[in-house]
């Protein structure tokens, strides 16, 4: 099967003025399309550096990066603005959804950055968060809803633009674990549907779900 | 590919209604900058038409003024005034005027009957009611033919005939100037200016209601006794051949006295330019003034943009994150701020036309609008807020995504 990501020797240096931080040491590896990938690793070993470089949020100090065949370390940022916009869907540990839009206009932010019209937007958004088991909820504030609810919403604006890997950061970290399982049941189905899924976590638990673990210590990967 | 502007206004207005009070205090600080940039806008425009209308009731823009300069004194002591046959010499000098008219003034005691009152008297040609568009409302006015005939003559203004007569009948009555006894051929018509910079009368044309003329053979032969003319005014056919007429004029005048410039020559349109150009100063310097109180209003606007992007970090990581780029944030925020600043200068422009009629009630000074002080002003709130809103909006456009998102 072909890779949907590929990287070779990335290092990543930040430079704090007079300390700096070698957070990746020369890291390569590759992720196949529909694979199922948990990165774990001890916190502070570099795989939030290696999500946040695989995100598009970030660029490697050195190294290359293929996303799709395209290589991406040496892209603008604008550029980068619509990769992440239409090839990487988030989901993050806190949720981070904008607390004054409603769950839909939520769901519907990343559509609106990549140009699409109000009513093909409101579909779009409507049918994804059927499809999370939110349907009921599109008009209330992210505020009402509970966090596994929150989270949902979260995946399902990640998933909106049908990107080609959708990249989770801790996603059970801030939910009980009744919730948290909901959360991972829906990573394996959308898996299960062709979806590539990295999953960023130092739970032993939600790296069991995935079918390959990357693990990363003190940046370098060790497995 | 771009957040179409309509979006950007739609996040913007969102934006506006979620912070209810902050929105407010901008727009406040924006209206009353504005408010006061449209008040000084119509004062000055107020004081400028006041004055150009009183010019126009003067006499027009075609007017030029010749008596003493009382800023010079003659090294050779020349005469200050003109004699009648130099009059005659200047108009033959200088034909290309319409009209002229030497006057020379006398003051006195006017009486009729038991009643009598202190007046100037002023000795004029024909010529007069049309260089001040100016003539009788009732019987004739001074002719050729009572110069030439040096008549015992006089047309009187209404504050006189008030004074006199009452309302008794004063045409073809007989009145005594300086024991000089005058037959009244005519009543001038009545003059009136409202008076809007409130000094002095309600009416601030009525001193010419006092005025009497009698013909100036009469004045100079029968009544003062001397050929002493201290005035003379002419008319250009045009207004704009009034300067280049003043320039000839000042010419001859040298000539008449040596090179002294013992005549001081005023030109109504050189004098209106004047009055617009002070206008036009008076108008940016005002205008500057106000412009500081909407420069408070921007560093305000500043302030408050740089804190609600300092509150807003995460939320800007998170649009990053999902694609928007760097210029769909940059215009999320400045649209925010120039819809802000618009409104308040629409308010502010509204509140300050409402309130140009109280102002000048206030201040018994007329404030006058006009359409396009309402563009400036809405230019000049909005530029503030776009000003205002750039340093803020660059900054939230530079953040970085990832310390963006982490940002607590």
């Amino acid at each position: 099967m072909e890779n949907v990501i590929r990287f070779e020797n990335i290092e990543k240096i930040y430079d704090m003025g007079k300390v700096s931080v070698q957070a990746l040491r020369g890291v390569s590896s590759d992720i196949k399309k529909g694979e199922f990938v948990a990165v774990i690793g001890p916190s502070g070993s570099g795989k939030s550096t290696l999500m946040h470089i695989m995100g598009c949020l970030d660029t490697a100090t050195t190294g290359s990066y293929w996303l799709e065949g395209k290589e991406i370390s040496k892209m603008k940022k604008n550029r980068l603005s619509q990769i992440r916009n239409k090839q990487i869907g988030f989901v993050f540990q806190t949720f981070n959804l904008l607390p004054h839009l409603n769950v839909r206009r939520n769901v519907e932010l990343p559509l609106m950055y990549s140009g699409i019209s109000a009513g093909k937007r409101y579909k779009m958004a409507e049918k994804v968060l059927n499809d999370v088991g939110l349907g009921d909820r599109m008009n209330h504030k992210p505020s009402e809803l509970s966090g596994g609810q929150r989270q949902r919403v979260a995946i399902a604006r990640a998933i909106v633009n049908n990107p080609a890997i959708i990249l989770a950061d801790e996603p059970t970290g801030n939910l009980d674990t009744s919730s948290g399982n909901d959360i991972l049941s829906i990573f394996s189905q959308l898996n299960l549907t062709g979806n590539t899924i990295i999953i960023v976590t130092h739970d032993p638990a939600v790296a069991q779900r995935a079918d390959r673990i990357i693990r990363i210590v003190d940046g370098l990967i060790v497995e | 590919m771009a957040i179409s502007i309509t979006e950007s206004i739609r996040v913007g207005l969102s934006d506006f209604w979620s912070r209810k009070i902050r929105s407010f205090v901008t727009i406040l600080g924006i209206m009353l900058g504005t408010m006061s940039v449209i008040v000084i806008l119509a004062m000055v425009n107020g004081i400028n038409k006041q004055t150009l209308a009183w010019m126009m009731e003067r006499g027009g823009l075609a007017k030029i003024t010749i008596h003493h300069n009382w800023g010079y004194e003659s090294k050779k002591n020349l005469p200050d005034y003109f004699t009648l046959k130099e009059i005659f010499n200047i108009r033959e000098l200088l034909p290309e005027a319409q009209y002229y008219n030497p006057e020379m003034n006398d003051w006195g005691r006017l009486s009729y009957l038991d009643k009598s009152f202190r007046t100037r008297v002023q000795g004029i040609v024909p010529d007069f009611q049309f260089i001040e568009e100016w003539s009788v409302d009732q019987g004739r006015f001074i002719s050729q033919f009572d110069i030439d005939q040096n008549n015992d003559v006089i047309v009187i203004g209404t504050k006189a005939v008030e004074e006199l007569f009452g309302s008794a009948e004063p045409l073809g009555k007989f009145i005594n100037f300086n024991s000089r006894r005058l037959q009244i051929i005519g009543i001038m018509k009545h003059r009136y200016l409202k008076n809007s910079f409130n000094v002095g009368d309600e009416n601030s044309l009525d001193y010419l209601n006092w005025r009497c003329f009698v013909p100036i053979s009469t004045m100079i032969n029968k009544i003062s006794g001397e050929d002493k003319i201290n005035t003379l005014t002419l008319k250009a056919h045009s207004p704009e051949e009034a300067p280049d007429l003043a320039d000839k004029l000042e010419e001859i005048l040298l000539n008449m006295r040596q090179g002294e410039p013992i005549f001081d020559i005023q030109s109504a349109k050189e004098e209106a330019q004047q009055i617009e150009k002070n206008a036009g100063t008076f108008r940016v310097v005002f205008f500057l003034i106000s412009i500081i109180s909407l420069l408070v209003a921007g560093i305000v606007i500043i302030n408050i943009m740089l804190a609600t992007i300092q509150e807003r970090t995460r939320e800007i990581g998170i649009r990053l994150a999902v694609g928007a780029r760097r210029f769909d944030i940059f215009i999320q925020f400045l649209v925010q701020t120039v819809i802000v600043t618009f409104i308040g200068g629409l308010i502010g422009t509204a509140a300050g036309i409402s309130m140009l009629n109280i102002v000048s009630k206030y201040m018994e000074f007329q404030l006058i609008a006009y359409p396009g002080m309402v563009i400036v002003a809405l230019a000049v709130a909005v530029g503030v807020g776009f000003l205002a809103g750039i340093i803020p909006a660059v900054k939230a456009a530079n953040l970085d995504p990832v310390q963006a998102l982490h940002y607590e």
